[in-house]
């Protein structure tokens, strides 16, 4: 009876969350989709405290209210610009947590064939035979006893799934840390590799396999065969995110994210739990197509992207000719003041400058004066996808003024000025003219077709990639030196 | 350098080279400027006007000639003018080298630097230096006016208490320089605008000035416009007639025709023929802007306004430019100065005639006692060339059924393969997989499957949020962990309890940024 309770809740979560998640297709609708996921989640955990196989209710109660605090003040005290490496640190956690509870099942499994040899020590002989082992039922209790009514081949295939858990949770654990160190700056963004590269990545994965196989076949110590898969998962989650730059965050973010799901789903298969499963596969679904869509934007393949760094360069770059033109407030105040139609353009140096309120500050200031002004988003400016798009509306940006690339390119010709802060490859003119580009192929914001373009940078370095921008040297550029906040800090007084 | 204008001795030619206010950019470049006396008086420009500025007026053309290294005119030099010159002098005006070759051995045996302001390529940077252009625009806003002047109605349709006054339709014929600007001051007049050309791909220029294109159904080869400098190319038998039976079919339609058809270096074709000037209605003006050359019209005759017995006026002015002499001269004296300034290299007042520039090259005719024309082609090309646009065809009812009929079957095919392949890797994993496995293994394709068709309907914007939502949602680990948690291992306790702790604040960290980045959203 209680059984059957858990289940129909389980049911309803399942529904909650796929609502919570087609929630998300507008902003209006996100904002009810929420709440779906967290009733959804809230009777999941209800329903699996008052199922069958919990225990320890109290410890349970006591543990969820104090991680909850600590995820309260976490999620309270974060910066919007800090969001990026605030997700990845989560996944770590959910890595992790995989790790363990693939570990227990292996303790659990251990414990029920131990007492089972000892019980009945024909019944699970290794030939497979159908034991029909009855076992005192108090003795194991919760997830154990479940163990209990297992066939030999449900054991094979459990532990095929434990391994699978543990070892796709460990590379998320690792991967995840390192992402957020690259992201919060912790960790320097180049790729960085150990001598053997990826070969080192390959050796380690294979070695996993046969570990895998030995612990599956049992042969020799199993629990520890688990112990040196997870540390060699550990291994190739950092080698692997290690090796990839800065400006793939991302896609490694949304892969990762898709990781914590599929883990979560194998290790709902070890413990026969239908709502792991069917809510680590929405989620595994979910990062895998963010994944895909990212490296779309980027015209990368995704191998290449996980592989690291970019491929190799086919032949020279193409020379740029003329020089970078600086300009000071008061010109680029001139060229707004004389606009009909402004278009901005974010990316990354906005969000590290933290200028979104600034920008918000200019943008309510040149509506005000009747101009039209729009923000246009390339998939991929920010660190997590839809990054911009977070911390405009943090700075209270309206968001039906917020353009996708799609929505705006057509409009470039037709706009007077283009102001870039803090982006650089997204508008690179390169991607279209230069077949030896290394970005060459990548899908970006034309804004070199508008009438004047300035570009807020820091200094004269290249972005990200390490490429030369041939937009900062077009006739129509202008470049506006210095903090992007300061900068458009200074522009506010100057304009009407 | 000392240079100076001529006054034109062409009868009728009200324009001048050197304006007062292009004499201020020529002194700063270190030049003298002087300027025979009464030159700018047809177009406006007294000589008091010119002595303020600062320019030296000559009582004669023989004087200003001795005393200067440039002369500078409008037109083509006449025989007196270019015989008075001497040798290593500069000449720029228009010239025509093409078709005055008797000119050109004049200008080499008198070893005079004759620059042609016609043959200036048609590159970007020359384009300030462009007389041909300058004059062109002129001339197409001139002939419109020129066209309201002579027809005796509205350019504008007008609904009105005394009766509705229907658009005059205006046709353009040539959508270069004069007709682009001929299409842009009919339209703002208010008339209803045609224009025709022979290059395709002006098209868009066309419509972007408010006109119609009248597309003329004809499957040939058109030449590139780019190979040609942006001029057009003579077109093939087969194209003319088809154009003049276009035309046959819209001239009695037509209130307006303005042709500026020309090909460079020779003839203007006959596009208007003597039959389509019978068909038009009483009243129908014609402005052949091409009159100079022959006329595109049969009837055209240079320099007259003729009116034909159907009563068609036909205008066949040559000197739409000069009709507008202060305007027109304010131009040329630019694309003079801009000249100046480009072989004036140093800004010194010295003249650097460097043949290797693209532009001073193509533009001499006769230099250092050699013919230089024709110029070897430019380093820069003219346009970039024109990528070949994909028309996009009307299909047809059986063509757009046919394309359906095949992307459903594509769709199929594609959609069938798929299904079967993982049907047989389902029946495979079936095969081998406890059934207890199966039932849960069917639970996680589906929701795959739910997912992948959810997660493609989140708008963009809402990455983040997806993000972090799925990272609070997949703490669903938690589930597991509390299964565990009532162990009787110590050691799977501890473990159950740190995987429940960390879930815990996933769940609560995901949930709550996740709120706050969604409540942000708002609209304007």
């Amino acid at each position: 009876m209680e059984y059957g309770f858990t289940t129909a809740a389980y049911v309803v979560a399942a529904i909650l969350f796929i609502l919570s998640l087609g929630g998300l297709s507008g902003q209006e609708s996100a904002k009810r989709a929420i709440w779906y996921g967290i009733v959804g989640m809230g009777l999941a955990v209800l329903a699996t405290l008052f199922g069958p196989g919990a225990g320890n209710w109290w410890l349970s109660v006591i543990l969820i209210a104090i991680g909850g605090g600590v995820g309260y003040v976490v999620a309270k005290r974060v910066q919007m610009t800090e969001m990026p490496q605030l997700v990845a640190a989560m996944h770590s956690l959910v890595g992790l947590a995989a790790v363990f509870v693939g570990f227990n099942a292996q303790l659990e499994l251990g414990r029920v064939l131990r007492a089972k040899a000892a019980g009945l020590p024909d019944a699970v002989a290794v030939t497979g035979e159908q034991g029909a082992a009855v076992i005192p039922v108090n003795l194991f209790r919760g997830f154990a006893e479940v163990l209990t009514h297992k066939t030999p081949a449900e054991l094979n295939m459990l532990q095929i799934e434990v391994f699978l858990g543990v070892f796709i949770g460990a590379v998320t654990f690792t991967g995840s840390i390192v992402a957020f160190g690259k992201l919060a700056g912790k960790i320097d963004g180049k790729p960085r590799k150990l001598p053997g590269g990826h070969l080192l990545n390959a050796g380690a994965a294979i070695l996993s396999l046969i570990l895998g196989l030995m612990y599956i076949g049992d042969v020799g110590p199993s629990f520890f065969w688990l112990i040196l898969i997870a540390l060699l998962a550990c291994f190739i989650g950092w080698h692997l995110i290690m090796g990839i730059g800065g400006a793939d965050m991302p896609v490694v973010v949304s892969m990762l994210n898709s990781y914590s799901g599929w883990a979560a789903a194998a290790i709902g298969f070890t413990l026969s739990n239908d709502l792991l499963i069917v809510t680590g596969a929405l989620v595994g679904s979910s990062g895998a197509i963010l994944s895909y869509i990212m490296c779309k934007a980027m015209n990368r393949n995704f191998v290449s992207v996980i592989l690291g760094g970019f491929g190799g360069e086919t032949g020279p770059a193409a020379e740029i000719e003329g020089e970078q033109v600086p300009i000071d407030a008061d010109g680029v105040a001139t060229a707004l003041n004389e606009a009909d139609s402004v278009v901005i353009v974010p990316g990354y140096g906005m969000a590290v400058a933290q200028a979104q309120q600034a920008v918000s500050e200019l943008t309510r200031k040149l509506r005000a004066a009747g101009k039209e002004v729009r923000f246009a988003i390339h998939p991929v400016a920010g660190r997590l996808p839809g990054h911009m798009n977070v911390l405009l509306a943090e700075a209270k940006v309206p968001y039906d003024i917020v353009l996708e690339m799609e929505e705006i390119n057509d409009d470039f010709p037709s706009t007077d000025v283009v102001i870039v802060i803090g982006s650089n490859d997204i508008v690179n003119p390169a991607a279209q003219d230069d077949p030896n580009s290394p970005i060459a192929g990548m899908p970006v914001l034309e804004v070199w077709k508008a009438k004047n373009v300035f570009v807020s940078k820091r200094g004269q370095g290249t972005g990200y990639s390490g490429i030369e921008n041939p937009l900062f040297f077009k006739e129509n550029t202008r470049m506006f030196y210095g903090d992007a906040k300061d900068s458009i800090n200074a522009l506010l007084p100057l304009v009407e | 350098m000392k240079i100076g204008a001529l006054k034109e001795s062409h009868e009728g030619e009200a324009r001048v080279g050197i304006t007062p206010s292009s004499t201020a950019f020529l002194k700063k470049l270190g030049h003298e400027v002087f300027i025979e006396t009464g030159a700018g008086e047809k177009a406006g420009f007294s000589d008091q006007d010119y002595e303020a500025a600062g320019v030296t007026v000559l009582p004669s053309a023989q004087e200003l000639t001795d005393g200067v290294d440039v002369v500078v005119k409008v037109r083509q030099p006449q025989d007196g003018e270019i015989g008075r010159m001497r040798e290593g002098q500069t000449l720029i005006s228009h010239f025509y080298p093409a078709q005055n070759e008797d000119l050109l051995a004049k200008a080499k045996d008198q070893g005079i630097t004759a620059i042609a302001m016609d043959m200036v390529p048609r590159i970007s940077r020359a384009q300030k230096m462009d007389a041909l252009s300058s004059m062109a625009n002129i001339a197409g806003y001139r002939a419109v006016i020129e066209a309201a002047n002579n027809f005796p109605r509205f350019f504008t349709g007008q609904v009105t208490a005394a009766g509705k006054v229907p658009p005059a339709k205006v046709l353009v014929v040539g959508a270069g320089v004069a007709g682009l600007a001929a299409i842009g001051a009919a339209t703002s007049l208010g008339a209803q605008v045609f224009a025709f050309d022979v290059r395709p791909e002006v098209a868009e220029q066309i419509e972007s000035m408010g006109a119609e294109f009248v597309y003329l159904d004809f499957e040939e080869e058109t030449k590139d416009g780019a190979e040609t400098g942006g001029y057009a190319a003579p077109s093939s038998p087969e194209f003319r007639e088809k154009q003049l039976e276009k035309f046959r079919e819209l001239a009695p339609e037509m209130d307006i025709v303005i042709t500026t058809a020309l090909i460079p270096g020779r003839d203007a074709p006959v596009l208007w023929t003597k039959d389509m000037v019978e068909a038009m209605k009483t009243g129908s003006v014609i402005v052949d802007l091409a009159a100079e050359k022959g006329g595109n019209c049969e009837l055209t005759e240079p320099d007259q306004r003729i009116v034909s017995e159907n009563g068609v006026v036909i205008i066949g002015y040559t000197d739409f430019p000069s009709r507008m002499a202060t305007q027109a001269s304010e131009l040329y004296g630019n694309n003079i100065r801009h000249f100046v300034t480009d072989l004036t290299p140093g800004k010194d007042g010295v003249i650097d005639h460097n043949m290797e520039d693209d532009v001073i090259r193509g533009a001499t005719v006769a230099h250092a006692g050699e013919v230089t024309y024709p110029p070897p082609k430019p380093k820069v090309a003219a346009i970039a060339a024109q990528k070949p646009k994909e028309k996009k065809k009307d299909l047809t009812a059986e063509e757009r059924r046919a394309a359906e009929v095949a992307a459903f079957k594509a769709e199929t095919k594609s959609q069938v393969t798929l299904l079967a392949g993982g049907g047989i890797l389902l029946l495979l994993i079936g095969l081998v997989a406890p059934a207890s496995f199966m039932s849960h293994f069917i639970v996680f394709v589906l929701a795959c499957f739910v997912g992948f068709k959810v997660i493609w309907n989140v708008a963009h914007s809402l990455h983040t949020p997806l993000m972090a939502i799925t990272n609070a949602i997949s703490s669903i680990i938690i589930l597991g962990a509390l299964m565990q948690i009532g162990s009787g291992h110590w050691l799977v306790v501890i473990l159950a309890s740190l995987a429940v702790l960390m879930a815990g604040v996933n769940i609560f960290g995901g949930f709550l940024v996740t709120r706050r980045m969604l409540a942000m959203f708002q609209k304007s």
